[in-house]
């Protein structure tokens, strides 16, 4: 069988399809993950389950990655196309052309800088957050824009048999069949050997995972405190925990807040970067801490870190999550004190927050009127 | 149906195009050389190299073959992309250990290893098939 009758739009169209899923998952997902952090009056988001963000964001960076075979195949399938006469055409032509060239670029683009972000590999000169951000939105303006196009093609396309109809199969070459199957076979692969940064079951075998899941006390780190400048500051004696709410300021010393009642609780630490764990959290309930500067539970609460001023030196936690009875201030974690990269002397651990707004290294909190 | 897809589809990219322009000239040219770059290397780099193996390999290596070694090549390539950020560990920063942590040149050539094992599996579970009396191999391809 050639390679001719191997492509195809019964190839292409289910490729396709797998493909659109993901891209959908990973845009709902990354919207999720971007208006938590930069909350909407209209977004709503719950506390519970407590591993709600685990499962978004992991299932972000798992869509993103098995979008990457299927990428491969779908752009494998169409790639005759870019030498069709003529080259140059006409208007509507060029405007398909141009509305493809978008989105193969944003598509690639999308892929390429998520994958590197996961590593940590900043080899590009932009700022990754709002570039994927921003792109997101053209990938998936240009994804719809296909589908609009596309449409009756692709009814066809998925209405037909995989197998060439024309052609007797072939018992022993490639067929279509072999392209989906090898296709599925690469998006399994492809998740085994990274998706166990997430999913514990799968951390043995998945080998180009950017994080195995280990770290001090069981626990990965993103920012250490090398990085955040506060070697000297967390481990000060005059350390104090100062809470505010208005004109009311109380200051806890770590020897106050160990003498206030404890609460254990396993809660899930999921970074943005799609890698989580789950972990035993002790520490003083916030709403208890809130309550003793007469906090109204209404009320948002802004977590400040001894960390100098940056992105995330702040962070405001809203109401629904200062209230909540597993929101801690963590003083220890899987039984021990807190280790100095993971923010002691305390830092905040909530449900289904982003480990990049669980502020470490609190030195200030404040109820927000 | 279409034409609501198409006008949803061009004011969702408008808004993605608005978002980044609002970034400074020289970050706007890096981020679409970026993009550029990309479809350039799949388009004149990467496809090509595939056609000229897959063409090279056709001639070299039985038909029967081909199924299984085809799909472990695509396997090993997309082991090979998910390996580039992770292999030299171009990302790592001193401080933090627990990012980057595995030895990841061992876990690419296992999992290389462990694909290319699958094609002598998959050839001899086909021929032991093939092979069985009362079976003909052209039926069984048919009822597939």
């Amino acid at each position: 069988m050639k390679t001719e009758t191997l492509r195809g739009t019964a190839v292409t169209a289910r490729v396709g399809l797998a493909l659109g899923v993901a891209v959908a998952v990973c845009f709902v997902t990354g919207l999720i993950s971007h208006f938590i952090q930069h909350p909407q009056p209209w977004f709503f988001w719950p506390t519970r389950p407590v591993w709600l963000y685990r499962v978004t964001q992991g299932l972000h960076v798992i869509s993103g990655i098995a979008a990457i075979p299927l990428i491969i195949v779908k752009l494998w399938s169409v790639w005759p196309k870019l030498f069709e006469r003529p080259i140059i055409g006409g208007l509507v032509r060029q405007i398909e052309r141009l509305s493809i060239l978008v989105l193969v670029g944003s598509m690639l683009f999308q892929l390429s800088t998520g994958l590197m972000n996961i590593a940590q590999w900043y080899a590009f000169k932009f700022f990754f957050t709002t570039s994927h951000y921003a792109m997101a939105y053209v990938a998936a303006g240009a994804v719809l824009v296909h589908i609009g196009v596309k449409l009756p093609v692709i009814r066809r396309a998925l209405g037909e048999s995989v197998d060439d109809l024309g052609n007797p199969p072939v018992a022993d070459g490639l067929t279509r069949r072999t392209v989906l199957r090898g296709t599925w076979l690469a998006v399994a692969l492809a998740t085994v050997v990274t998706a166990g940064q997430t999913i514990p079951l799968l951390r043995k075998v998945s080998v180009l995972a950017p994080r195995s899941g280990q770290g001090p006390q069981g626990v990965p780190i993103n920012r250490t405190a090398i990085a955040a400048g506060v070697l000297r500051s967390a481990r000060s004696p005059d350390y104090r925990l100062t809470l505010t709410n208005g004109s009311t300021t109380r200051a806890f010393s770590l020897a106050d807040l160990q003498a206030m009642p404890q609460a254990t609780h396993r809660l899930p630490i999921a970074c943005v970067e799609g890698w989580s764990v789950e972990a035993e959290w002790t520490g003083v309930v916030l709403a208890d801490l809130v309550a003793a500067v007469g906090g109204s539970r209404d009320s948002d609460v802004r977590m400040i870190s001894l960390e100098p001023p940056g992105p995330y030196s702040r962070t405001v936690l809203p109401a629904r999550h200062a209230r909540d009875d597993q929101t801690l201030i963590a003083l220890k974690l899987n039984g021990q004190p807190l280790d100095l990269d993971h923010g002691y002397p305390c830092r905040l651990i909530a449900p289904t927050r982003p480990g990049v707004l669980q502020t470490k290294w609190l030195s200030r909190i404040e109820v927000v009127p | 149906m279409r034409s609501v897809l198409i006008a949803l589809g061009i004011a969702v990219g408008a808004y993605g195009a608005v978002l980044l322009w609002e970034n400074p000239p020289v970050i706007i040219m890096r981020i679409l050389v970026w993009a550029l770059v990309g479809i350039v290397l799949h388009d004149l780099v990467f496809a090509p190299v595939c056609v000229a193996l897959g063409f090279a390999a056709r001639r070299l290596i039985p038909g029967k073959w081909w199924p299984p070694i085809a799909v472990a090549a695509f396997c090993s390539v997309v082991l090979v992309f998910l390996a580039i950020p992770v292999y030299g560990k171009p990302g790592m920063r001193p401080d933090n250990m627990t990012v980057l942590d595995r030895n990841y040149p061992l876990g690419l050539w296992i999992s290389l290893a462990a694909v290319w094992a699958c094609v002598p599996l998959y050839l001899s579970w086909t021929y032991w098939r093939a092979s069985r009396p009362g079976r003909n191999p052209q039926d069984s391809a048919r009822s597939r």
